[in-house]
């Protein structure tokens, strides 16, 4: 049972971090970036490039754990970036935004997968192990170094961007901006710079995930599919723009997945994880937070 | 010292001209008060100054630096820019973040490095401003009646270190205790080296309270009233 | 007048008509069994060649017909087999981007699901082939069926959920299926998804043959139009009417509600009936290639099939056509590009998404409202408040009788202006009918030749007693509104009211 509950963290950090980078970003700027997938596989590419090089240096151990880390978040901040010059500053302040904004990031994607299978090519590339080969016993269980230092690396990064949300000048003002934008106006607060940094933040958070996931898998152009549609899924189901409920969501799948893998098939998981999605938004239809959604419209 | 100079703006929405060739000038620690009816342009007037218009024209000078120009698209796109610079906008509508905290949404108009860190400074001045507020701190402003959210719109503010101070329409939609309560405690406020703008429909508000009147009338500006306030027809401030 | 101001002329588009024997009576041609015209004419008076006429006021028809015709001789005459697949694809693809459109456009949903769903007919029927050995006419029945029904499944949660919501639902879908399909072993999990030996539509022994090619691009090029005309007949129809009274906003979909359109019903009427088609389209597909792959599921082909119907224009069938043809036409042309192709695609959706209103299809629109919208702001900035007309705007008027009209009335209104006197009032005071001064008289013409809508009249609510001012409505069974709530006693005053409503009118004119 604890290796099914430990299985079920490391799932739900990685895929939750996806999850809240999509959720995060609409509930400050109302855009949808569904080219999560996009900036996935570039932090994927940015952390095996950095790797490739560190090898030829001889870096190894923690300092290049770190730097594979680094590397790969800053590659998926940036392009985050990249996909809010394009998709979000021409299209934020026209008609249709939304709808607008979202095929724009479908059309990123569609490209995006072409631009990797160019540059580098279809085969899979691995990334070395960050988190070394050690294996831990837990109450009868046994964890790897890897699955605990992505539960750890991904818990701490979480927390550590919603307690910046929740008490710095910059983060009130993301959580201002969706709220009123002519309140936000008002304060100085330009929709513009702002969606920007939160585009990066969303994009780190891609990236790590990527690096995280990464360790199991392997970067190629399509590596980013899937991980983005189980993200948005879980964002779905935990509910668009409520940190908590993705939380919530993401520990959900994470758990049931683990739980049919071990209990039933693997080839099950996609249908019941589908299955449980569409179950809660039968019952609540704006996802498990769908409730402190409306006190902000 | 200037602090604000119009020459020749016009303003409007669409097709819509509102503010026809406008010249207006405040000048350091005034406390000017813009009178007229509904939709005669004091919103207008304001919004223009900050870029909140569908477009606008002529020039808008404050502080000696040129914010305005013409400009025919992009509805606030500028205005977190010109804000920046010194202004601070209370708009009609009071346009308060209904999901934060009121302790939130006043820290909110410390905006920049310098407020931001003096900020609890800045709140407990603000609060003796408005000190039914003090209580309200941890509510959610989305919960507040209509005279705290106008307290809290004004307040934030006031958060700012701002060289000018455009409130708009302080007592609308208020009961009168409130709004009277509300426009002596505005007036009160030592403006240092800074100016304010106060649109009101409610002219005895302000009586006695500003340094100068302003009539508005189809988008112009039609009294320089240093004079008397009783220059201004009694139907030009119809108060429900 | 300067330069500018030539540029701000106003245009009006050009109808296709030609002169009539006016003497002779006009037999209306119609699609027979119909009481719809085939097309849209109007006969008019041209007041230039003072002869009647008629005018075609929908050239809309007269495109179609003459793209259709191109998409379908264009491969018959070519007829390379490179040729017949594009085309052959374009037609199929086209046929399910316009159900596509009929989804998103008409009903207003934004489903990703579609191609879910032509999979599920594909694969429904090819297996149900494959098993059971169904010929191709009952595959493409049973493609219907799995499809209608997968259509009523998926238009559940529509009503439940925000659209955008349900469009990242359905954008799951497509993945949930594709993992289905890989792990069913029955569905070609052995082959990895693939299908094969299905029933063909053409026999295979007939395709070698370059009338069997020609029959076979037939068959796609008939399932186009079978999707056309479903389109037709459901976004022409009643439903699509019925959806349309409210396309704009969500405050409209209230107060037509409360008319008693159920735009549920409706919604999920076209819903099903788009599915059922599209469950058409995959066994056709099925059919037309004789397996199925899981290509279908795949991703990329969703957002192809979005870009073309992004880069053609959302919500007309136009659209989908072109915007397919266009991207068929790179992917499958310029195959020696490799991902550049699909790389220039996502670039020309990108642009039309970021550039224009509605892609191709919506640049005329959004071309003319961008002229409209200068023009309106040059108004605003040169005009006063209240000039009737300018110079620019004459060719935009058809009667150009109307000008004079407004130009006389000005300069009327100007000169009854000035003669507004206390004594003038004072004189209608004293006696409302009967011989008037000169001005007073002239001004009373004036006054009660105002059109009706919105004209003041005097209700009698007890005679000799009590008298009001009200406002006609100009609209037949919409009553006159109350313009305030004075009461008159006597007439005589009711009618000096009514006079000075009318001039304060005047003078604020």
């Amino acid at each position: 049972m604890i290796d099914v509950l430990i299985s079920a963290a490391v799932l739900a950090s990685m895929y939750g971090l996806i999850a809240i980078g999509i959720s995060f970003t609409w509930a400050s700027i109302g855009m949808l970036n569904l080219a999560q997938g996009f900036i996935f596989t570039a932090g994927g590419y940015t952390a095996w490039l950095f790797a490739q090089y560190a090898e030829t240096l001889g870096m190894e151990g923690p300092a290049l754990s770190v730097g594979v880390l680094v590397f790969g978040m800053g590659g998926s901040a940036l392009a985050g970036l990249l996909v809010g010059a394009v998709a979000f500053l021409p299209l934020q302040d026209r008609a249709n935004f939304r709808t607008r904004s979202l095929i724009a990031t479908l059309a990123i994607s569609l490209m995006g997968t072409q631009l990797w299978l160019v540059l580098f090519g279809s085969q899979n590339k691995p990334l070395p192990p960050i988190f070394g080969e050690g294996r831990f016993e837990i109450a009868n269980a046994g964890i790897s170094s890897q699955q605990l230092g992505t539960i750890i690396v991904a818990s701490f990064m979480l927390a550590a961007v919603i307690m910046w949300m929740r008490s710095s000048r910059h983060g009130l003002q993301m959580r201002a901006m969706m709220m009123n934008p002519l309140g936000a106006a008002v304060v100085g607060v330009s929709v513009r710079t702002t969606g920007m940094r939160v585009l990066a933040i969303s994009g780190a958070l891609t990236g790590l995930s990527s690096v995280l996931l990464a360790q199991v898998f392997f970067v190629s152009p399509t590596s980013g599919t899937q991980p983005l549609v189980i993200g948005l899924i879980i964002s779905l189901a935990g509910g668009l723009g409520s940190i908590p409920g993705t939380v919530a969501a993401a520990g959900l799948i994470g758990l049931a997945e683990a739980m049919t893998a071990r209990y039933l098939q693997q080839s099950l998981v996609p249908f019941v994880l589908f299955g449980i999605v569409v179950l809660i938004l039968i019952f609540r239809p704006r996802g498990l937070g769908g409730l402190l959604e409306d006190v902000r419209e | 010292m200037r602090i604000l100079e119009l020459q020749g703006v016009s303003a409007g929405y669409g097709p819509v001209r509102v503010l026809h060739d406008l010249d207006l000038s405040v000048n350091a620690g005034e406390r000017v008060g813009l009178v007229g009816l509904n939709g005669h342009g004091k919103t207008t007037l304001l919004n223009t100054i900050v870029g909140l218009t569908g477009w606008q024209d002529g020039s808008i000078i404050f502080k000696g630096e040129q914010i305005g120009g013409r400009r025919t698209h992009g509805v606030g796109r500028t205005t977190p820019h010109i804000v920046r610079k010194g202004i601070a906008l209370a708009p009609q509508g009071d346009a308060i973040f209904p999901g934060l905290s009121v302790r939130e949404n006043l820290d909110s108009g410390a905006y920049s490095g310098a407020t931001w860190r003096s900020r609890k400074r800045r709140r407990e001045k603000v609060l003796e401003v408005f000190p039914p507020l003090a209580k309200l701190q941890r509510q959610s402003a989305g919960t507040l009646s209509g005279g705290e959210r106008r307290m809290v719109s004004v307040g934030r503010a006031l958060m700012a270190d701002a060289w000018l101070y455009l409130v708009d329409e302080p007592s609308l939609g208020l009961a009168p205790k409130i709004s009277v309560n509300l426009v002596a405690a505005l007036c009160e406020i030592d403006l240092g080296d800074g100016a304010m703008i106060i649109a009101e429909q409610n002219v005895p508000l302000l009586e006695g309270r500003v340094d100068r009147v302003l009539g508005m009338h189809a988008g112009e500006l039609k009294l320089d009233a240093g004079e008397s306030l009783g220059d201004i027809p009694p139907s030009a401030g119809v108060h429900l | 007048m300067s330069n500018q101001s030539q540029r701000l002329i106003g245009r009006r588009a050009y109808r296709p008509h030609w002169p009539v024997n006016s003497s002779r009576v006009f037999k209306r041609r119609r699609w027979p069994g119909t009481k719809r015209s085939i097309l849209k004419l109007s006969g008019r008076y041209n007041p230039k060649t003072l002869r009647r006429e008629m005018v075609l006021t929908d050239k809309k028809p007269l495109f179609w017909f003459v793209g259709l015709l191109a998409l379908l001789l264009l491969p018959i005459g070519v007829s390379t087999d490179r040729i017949y697949t594009m085309f052959g694809i374009i037609c199929i693809y086209a046929a399910i981007n316009v159900m596509w459109t009929l989804i998103i456009g008409t009903a207003g949903l934004q489903s990703f699901a579609t191609l879910a769903t032509v999979g599920v007919g594909a694969y429904g029927a090819g297996y149900l082939s494959v098993t059971y050995g169904l010929p191709w006419p009952a595959m493409l029945i049973a493609g219907a069926i799995l499809g209608g029904v997968m259509g009523w499944l998926i238009s559940l949660p529509a009503r439940r959920l925000d659209g955008l919501y349900y469009a990242l639902l359905t954008l799951g879908l497509s993945e949930f299926m594709r993992n289905f399909v890989t792990q069913s072993d029955a569905l070609g999990g052995k082959f990895n998804g693939a299908l094969f030996g299905v029933a063909r539509i053409v026999p295979s022994d007939l395709l070698t043959s370059s009338t069997g090619q020609a029959l076979l691009y037939g068959t796609a090029f008939i399932a186009l139009l079978i999707a056309l005309g479903v389109f037709r007949w459901v976004n022409g129809g009643r439903t699509g009417i019925l959806l349309r009274t409210a396309a704009t906003s969500k405050e409209d979909e209230a107060f037509a509600s409360a008319l008693g359109i159920d735009f549920n019903k409706e919604r999920t009427r076209v819903f099903i009936i788009a599915s059922a088609m599209l469950g058409f389209l995959g066994a056709f597909y099925a059919t037309y290639i004789g397996g199925t792959s899981l290509q279908i599921f795949s991703l990329e082909l969703l957002l192809l099939l979005l870009a073309m119907i992004v880069i053609g224009g959302l919500g007309r069938p136009e659209g989908a056509v072109v915007g397919t043809v266009v991207v068929v036409g790179i992917t499958q042309w310029f195959t020696d590009w490799g991902p550049w192709r699909i790389m220039l695609v996502g670039a020309l959706a990108l642009a039309s998404v970021l550039f224009t209103r509605n892609g191709l299809f919506g640049l005329k629109d959004q071309i003319r409202e961008i002229r409209e919208r200068r023009k309106a702001l040059h108004r605003a900035a040169i005009t006063g408040r209240y000039a009737e007309y300018l110079p620019q705007q004459a060719p935009e008027i058809g009667d150009k009788s109307e000008i004079v009209g407004r130009v006389f009335e000005r300069t009327l209104r100007a000169r009854l202006r000035s003669w507004i006197n206390p004594d003038l009032i004072a004189e209608h005071q004293a006696k409302p009918m009967g011989q008037h001064s000169d001005h007073l008289e002239r001004m009373l013409n004036y006054f009660r030749k105002a059109p009706i809508p919105d004209k003041y009249a005097v209700y009698c609510e007890v005679p000799f007693e009590s008298y009001r001012v009200v406002a006609l409505s100009g609209l037949p069974g919409v009553p006159p509104r109350i313009v305030d709530d004075k009461i008159y006693p006597t007439l005589d005053e009711a009618y000096h009211a009514v006079f000075l409503r009318r001039v304060n009118d005047l003078r604020a004119s």
